[in-house]
């Protein structure tokens, strides 16, 4: 026999909130299970604080619901709210040189009546709270005489002290250097953990929602976008999607964790050049040199195709995350006939070639000795940033076989931004003629 | 000024908070007897002494002390009448009232967060000042002014605290709307004051001296109505410390905390108006008193509103007192109005702690 399913910590129904005629949050439906730790996160006004405002019952709803363990928030008394949900927001206004003991026994005034004092086993809870925290020593401080670092900690204690099922957090780290982001998540984490606390931390560090939750939420103009686990969630998709950069997923070698390195803001997109004229753009590259071309021309567009490229290699997995139409070599091994036929057949249907500044050895030659023959009737560009001499590995057969191309009539551009006006022109003039 | 002199800001062990208490309480019991035997008529020290236990006692001390023969009979019997009739209550309603100003000025500035915040600033003293101005100057129930001047001035207290909290039940109303609604408020009123004067001369004089402020009024009567009032709303007030600690993180904070910010509000600022009501509604205005004490207070014992709020209603009745004391002292023929003293008192040491403060942060910049 088991009982009744228990209610989940946190349930959102179709929560839709206004400001004014700005639309902060859109029928955002939601179920956070107890003892999760769920990451909000979304770029700037894309509604996380609105969500843990309704969620404190500081906001009505102008439509759907806000059940916190299957009671609607705004039914329960401000007092018992505070035993359900004790909240750290980004930066608590602190004024007054409270001693930190003091000041975390605020937390528990819904448990204490009005002629009441703070009980001995408040003050025992209060100063085991402080040495979770790390803050043990500063007891009899004030609070201003603390850190900014330390300052977090102690608003985390007095948030603590409210003994809640629930914790919300809105931006904790925003303003604290890395070790300390470091150092607040994983205490909160721990301590979550070990009393079975369900969290939901609005945080905008994509990379510190993934190594600290169990589930990241995004939230984008006030929808939820994504919904998972870190590594369902966090792709270069999404960054480009959501916040408009491009980025590179990695992996943690250490932790196995996801994470993204941004690169940079992805240009309001151009009138999209018309699929009419369009055919795809080839893509060589390897080692990695070709995963920012790749993505970029997506983004503008661009049909693309790739090759040769090697498997398990970032280039390879970018343009399968984007999904370009490949010619694969296993991994690390020179490129076989049979991949080569591939490229030769890719490059034949490509209406431009772009051929990325990679590393050239023996074992990838064969990709600038492919594209020659094609130079002649398919408007090729070379990038020649960083030169050709810096990465030929192939004891200058490299570095001729790039002279043959450039002789042959393709094009050398700088970077990726001149590749991008260079190929525009191109292709609409192209198009443009009979 | 009586009380100890301002020390360096660092949290205080709650022992020294007892000390301060308790140090306060035997200076409250002196001045109040010290203060009796001073006035217009200088009553001799040991005589007067003698008095007031003898009265104090119900007749049990000293019961031969207007049957010596040190003096007079009908000497004595004058002696004690100045000394019970009309010195005690006034030195007993100087502290009530300076108790009801400090009191809630400490509870305005808790609840508007803000160290400017007064019974004055916010237009509570002036709606008072405007009651009493309509009693005088349209000689309404002239003949039982006694009785009507109060309650015309309590009303007008009253209806200004009313008038705020309207603006705070507002669904968009920040703490700084409410504080700046006050100001605009006591403006205002003080226009209407001027145009009532204005046009009505007669009674103005009266008006004036109502409002510098004054103890005249004071009888047993009064002093016990004004007890009652002060010492009942006051408790309320006190009973919010705890309330009022957790409103300085902000509304929001102290809401997730468990604390009703919207109620604590209305409540406070209700109390605050009602016990500044009584205060001026028998002693008409008196500044300063509740602006500067609950400062003094923090300074001294910590930010701790459960020490502010009786802390500050101690300084206020202690300065008060000796506003009185030294008007007599330095004036004993011709009282001038006290609140003119609470004013030259208060304004430079008001302007000693805020250039101190500035280097420290002891309420938060505003």
């Amino acid at each position: 026999m088991t009982g009744p399913p228990a209610a989940p910590a946190l349930k959102l129904r179709d929560l839709t909130v206004h400001y004014g005629d700005r639309p902060a949050l859109l029928e955002v439906n939601l179920d956070v299970p107890a003892g999760q730790f769920l990451a909000l996160t979304g770029p700037n006004g894309s509604g996380k604080t609105t969500l843990i405002r309704s969620v404190l019952g500081f906001l009505a709803p102008e439509q759907g619901a806000v059940e916190v363990f299957g009671r609607p928030v705004r039914s329960l008394a401000i007092r018992d709210r505070a035993r359900q949900i004790a909240w750290v927001p980004q930066e608590e206004s602190l004024r007054d040189d409270v001693p930190l003991r003091d000041y975390v026994l605020y937390g528990r005034f819904p448990y204490r009546g009005r002629l009441e004092g703070d009980s001995p086993d408040d003050r025992r809870l209060a100063d085991r709270i402080l040495s979770d925290v790390g803050l043990q020593d500063r007891a009899s401080d004030g609070i201003l005489s603390l850190s900014g670092g330390e300052r977090q900690r102690a608003v985390l204690a007095r948030a603590l002290a409210q003994e809640t099922p629930l914790l919300l957090l809105d931006e904790p780290t925003a303003h604290l250097d890395i070790s300390h982001q470091l150092d607040l998540l994983e205490r909160v984490r721990t301590l979550c953990r070990s009393h079975g606390v369900t969290v939901v931390a609005a945080l905008h560090d994509l990379n510190l929602a993934a190594r600290f939750a169990d589930r990241i939420v995004v939230l984008s103009r006030g929808r939820r976008v994504a919904d998972g686990t870190p590594s369902e969630v966090l792709s270069e998709d999404l960054l480009a999607r959501v916040w408009g950069v491009a980025a590179d997923l990695e992996q943690d070698r250490r932790t196995g964790l996801p994470y993204l390195v941004p690169h940079q803001l992805i240009a309001t997109p151009r009138p999209k050049p018309s699929s009419a004229f369009v055919g795809p753009v080839h893509v060589v590259g390897g080692g990695g040199a070709a995963a920012p071309f790749l993505r970029r021309l997506a983004e503008e567009g661009y049909g693309l195709t790739a090759g040769t490229l090697h498997l398990l290699d970032s280039d390879a997995e970018a343009a399968e995350a984007l999904g370009v139409p490949s010619a694969i070599e296993g991994p690390f091994a020179p490129l076989g006939p049979a991949a080569r036929e591939r490229n030769r057949s890719l490059l034949t249907e490509a209406r431009a070639i772009v051929v990325c500044p990679f590393a050239v050895g023996p074992s990838n030659l064969a990709n600038l000795e492919d594209v020659l023959p094609f130079v002649r009737r398919t408007p090729t560009f070379l990038v020649s940033q960083p030169p050709i001499g810096a990465r030929d590995f192939s004891a200058g057969a490299a570095e001729s076989a790039y002279r043959g191309l450039l002789e042959a009539g393709a094009v050398e551009v700088d970077d990726l931004g001149s590749l991008l006006a260079a190929l525009h022109e191109r292709l609409t003039i192209l198009s443009a003629a009979p | 000024m009586a009380t100890p002199g301002p020390t360096p800001l660092a949290p205080r062990p709650s022992g020294r908070r007892w000390k301060f208490g308790l140090g306060l309480g035997s200076l409250v019991i002196g001045a109040v007897v010290g203060s009796s035997l001073l006035g217009n008529v200088p009553i001799p020290l040991v005589e007067g002494l003698e008095i007031f236990l003898h009265q104090l006692s119900g007749g049990a001390l000293f019961p031969q002390v207007c049957a010596g023969s040190r003096s007079y009979a009908v000497h004595c019997a004058a002696l004690t009448y100045i000394v019970w009739q009309l010195y005690l209550p006034e030195v007993l309603l100087a502290l009530i009232v300076g108790a009801a100003l400090g009191l809630s000025g400490g509870a305005l500035q808790g609840v508007f967060r803000n160290p400017l915040a007064d019974p004055f600033l916010l237009g509570i003293s002036s709606g008072g000042a405007l009651g009493a101005a309509i009693l005088y100057v349209y000689r309404i129930q002239e003949a039982r002014a006694d009785l009507f001047l109060p309650l015309f001035a309590f009303v007008g207290a009253v209806a200004t605290g009313l008038a705020i909290l309207g603006v705070a039940r507002g669904r968009y109303s920040s703490v700084e709307t409410l504080l700046l609604t006050g100001v605009a408020i006591a403006n205002l009123l003080s226009a209407l004051l001027s145009l009532v004067l204005l046009y009505n001369p007669t009674g103005g004089e009266q008006v004036t001296f109502w409002l510098l402020g004054g103890l005249g009024l004071a009888d047993w009567q009064v002093v016990g109505i004004a007890f009652g009032a002060v010492l009942a709303f006051g408790t309320v007030l006190v009973l919010y410390s705890r309330e009022l600690n957790l409103m300085q993180l902000g509304a929001d904070v102290a809401q997730s905390a468990g604390v009703d910010a919207a109620r604590v509000r209305l409540v406070v600022i209700l109390l605050a108006s009602l016990t500044t009501a009584v205060a001026v509604a028998f002693t008409g205005i008196i500044g300063f008193v509740g602006l500067v004490s609950p400062h003094i207070v923090r300074r001294v014992a910590g930010t701790d509103y459960r020490i502010v709020l009786p802390g500050a209603a101690a300084v206020g009745a202690l300065f008060l007192l000796t506003a009185r004391d030294v008007d007599y002292l330095a004036f004993p023929s011709s009282v001038l109005p006290i609140g003119i003293f609470t004013a030259f008192a208060g304004v430079p040491f008001f302007l000693y702690l805020l250039f101190r403060q500035r280097r420290s942060s002891l309420m938060g910049g505003s």
